[in-house]
């Protein structure tokens, strides 16, 4: 089967500054742009996907992630490389972008379903569902214009996942709808996947909801493709990548659209992860319902005042087993020192079944403001046996069976 | 996919759009589309005023007010139509930098939006010329839709390179208010192309807007088909139309880069 979208080689750049092109320029096909006055927003990246696959896009702001999307709209055009899409593609780069604000919902649908590529008889069709997806009944005689920023996205959701694309571009757009919708907006994208074979390229900066739509990740980092591979190892890649920058340039990672602040400062660092059997042995194969102790060493480079300590365990695609901090526990941590060092004992079972398991640990600020520093991917380990059941938490079932006389 | 299954494909968007723009524009309005009569009336009006009994000119009988208002009107909706089309890709931008479809509809959907404009001004022309008593010839009346679609060629092909300039140079905007008020001194409108002196006349009938004004009067009130002038109009507004046309594709791809 041909894929539904190739993007093949592609570069993009964007001319810096003030700059008002000679007609000769404006005119010009526009190839062949080179020179300190253009900023690469994406550099020779390429990727396929095949109907029904789905694709998270991740990176932080600035790192070419919306203008992939733009290039696949055909919204804007390569400096360099070719795009094929087959089919028909419905893009949600601004949810209700198409939208006018004097205009009453009912009149934007059918709007909005025209600039999306529909005719009015498909929008006819389609017009319940919509309004019934969006939730906005009530509110489809009243201009948008009086609608709250909730109703306008969830509009602009509904109108776009209902075209029955062959491909779904969706740009961070869901981070306004209440959690019950962004639920029923991932219902919806797998549903297309399924019975439509909808390929979807998704943008988030929600790394559990990339984990939760998309099989496949690619992380942008400053207009370049540093990953690509199953989706929960990309978000894991990104994590690894905002360290990194951030230890290089001891600058503020990018603010990721009014979300939580990923900051690490550095005041504090984590030294050595290690895992211990009882013995006091370093080991990286657990069995399975084992005692360890994971010792984490931390170096304090400014003076940090009850600093929280995190610990967590991730199957390798990224869920979730076990997490905690030291506030959760109420635990009161010291105040530490420019110089000082500590080391973290953390005493625990592991009931877990047989796989590989990821082992991440974060230092953050007192008030949860910001990280000092964090590592998502510590280390990992293996666990082996657990009586040959599937899963992941041994409970260690106890099965009785006995013939009961009738 | 050619590009014409494309643009028709987008039928249902052109049709879209221009409703959008006419409903938004009469929304929270009282006079709403009287609106389309007010602004060439007032002109009219005054212009009637100051050639009727300031500086009385001559219009070869034809009543100033009648004579005027059958310019007034295809020239205000070639100007507010020139306007909105000159502006349409900026004033959408959200739009054009965010969802693909073909451009050329928003510089055709403003131009055609106004078109309901001039057909309600048009009513009140008609009702003029009932007033006045004035007879219409039906076999002149025949060109009448021949003398609309040259000024829709020509509106269109000014408008698209109007449009696409703008995206890169916001002068062009002013340039064109600038234009459009030299332009009506350089129309028969508000005085008749006979006032024109001689020795300047064939360079006045290069003007296309020229022999498109004077074909409505010809048409309209003074009962006969329009005059050569109108093969001028017609070869330039194609030309601005190809040529418009060409241009707006060529540099298209820019849009969302630069906007």
């Amino acid at each position: 089967m041909a894929s539904s979208i190739k993007f093949d080689q592609i570069t993009k750049r964007y001319r810096i500054g003030q700059w008002l092109p000679s007609l000769r320029e404006a005119l010009n096909s526009g190839n062949g742009q080179t020179g300190d006055s253009f900023h690469t927003a994406v550099d020779n990246v390429s990727f396929a996907l095949e109907p029904g696959e789905a694709l998270g896009v991740i990176g932080p702001n600035g790192a070419g992630k919306t203008t992939i999307l733009k290039l696949l709209a055909g919204v804007t055009h390569p400096t360099d490389g070719t795009i094929a899409i087959n089919g028909r593609f419905s893009a949600l780069i601004e949810l209700g972008a198409g939208f006018h604000p004097d205009l009453t919902g009912r009149e934007n649908i059918f709007l909005n379903g025209t600039i999306l590529g529909l005719q009015r008889s498909e929008i006819q069709q389609r017009y319940d569902q919509i309004v019934d997806f969006a939730g906005i009944s009530a509110f489809l005689d009243t201009p948008v214009k009086r609608y709250s920023s909730g109703m306008y996205a969830r509009l602009g959701f509904s109108i776009a996942a209902h075209v029955d694309p062959d491909v779904l571009l969706v740009d961070e757009v869901l981070a306004v709808g209440d959690y019950a919708f962004q639920q029923k907006c991932y219902a919806h994208m797998d549903m297309l996947r399924r019975q439509h074979g909808t390929s979807l390229i998704f943008v988030s900066h929600n790394m559990e909801a990339v984990r939760r739509v998309c099989d496949r990740g690619l992380v942008m980092y400053r207009g370049k493709n540093i990953f690509q591979g199953r989706a929960g190892e990309a978000v894991i890649a990104y994590s690894d990548a905002v360290r990194q920058a951030a230890r290089v340039t001891q600058m503020e990672v990018p603010k990721e659209g009014g979300m939580a602040e990923r900051v690490m400062t550095f005041d504090a660092e984590i030294g050595q992860v290690a895992l211990h059997n009882q013995a006091g042995d370093p080991i990286t194969v657990v069995q399975s319902g084992e005692r360890v102790r994971v010792a984490v060493d931390i170096c304090f480079h400014k003076d940090v005042q009850q600093p929280i300590f995190s610990f967590t365990i991730r199957t390798i695609d990224g869920r979730i087993i076990y997490d905690t901090t030291t506030r959760w526990r109420q635990l009161e941590t010291p105040n530490f020192r420019a110089g000082e060092k500590c080391r973290i004992d953390y005493d625990l079972d592991l009931p877990l079944l047989e796989g590989e398991f990821e082992l991440g640990v974060d230092v953050i600020a007192t008030d949860f403001s910001h990280y000092y520093d964090r590592l998502e991917r510590a280390m990992s380990f293996w666990v082996q046996g657990g009586n040959g059941a599937q899963g992941l938490v041994d409970l260690r079932v106890a099965i009785a069976i006995q013939k009961v006389a009738r | 996919m050619t590009s014409q299954a494309t643009f028709l494909s987008y039928r249902p968007l052109l049709y879209a759009w221009i409703m959008r723009t006419i409903r938004a524009r009469y929304k929270q309005s009282l006079l709403g589309g009287l609106w389309a009569i007010v602004q060439p009336a007032v002109a009219t009006l005054i212009f009637s005023l100051v050639f009727t009994y300031f500086v009385p000119i001559d219009t070869d009988g034809i009543p100033y007010i009648v004579f005027s208002y059958a310019a007034m009107a295809p020239w205000t909706f070639f100007t507010t139509a020139l306007t909105d089309m000159v502006e349409s890709l900026v004033i959408n931008m959200n739009l054009v930098s965010k969802i693909y479809f073909p451009r050329e509809i928003l510089p055709i959907a403003a131009l055609l939006a106004r078109s309901l404009d001039f057909g309600i001004a048009s009513l009140l022309l008609l009702m003029l010329m009932i007033y006045f008593g004035v007879q219409v010839e039906l076999s002149a009346l025949l060109f009448l839709p021949a003398v609309i679609a040259i000024q829709l060629a020509l509106a269109l092909g000014l408008g698209f390179i109007g449009a696409a300039l703008n995206v890169f140079y916001r002068d062009v905007k002013h340039i064109i208010a600038l234009v459009i008020q030299v332009w009506l001194y350089a129309t028969p409108i508000i005085y008749p192309a006979s006032a024109v002196p001689s020795w300047l006349r064939p360079y006045y009938y290069l003007n296309p807007m020229t022999g498109i004004i004077e074909s409505y009067r010809d048409i309209l009130l003074r009962q006969q088909g329009p005059g050569p002038y109108l093969l001028v109009s017609l070869v330039s507004a194609s030309a601005f139309l190809v040529i418009g046309y060409w241009f707006f594709k060529r540099v298209e791809f820019q849009f969302a880069d630069v906007v």
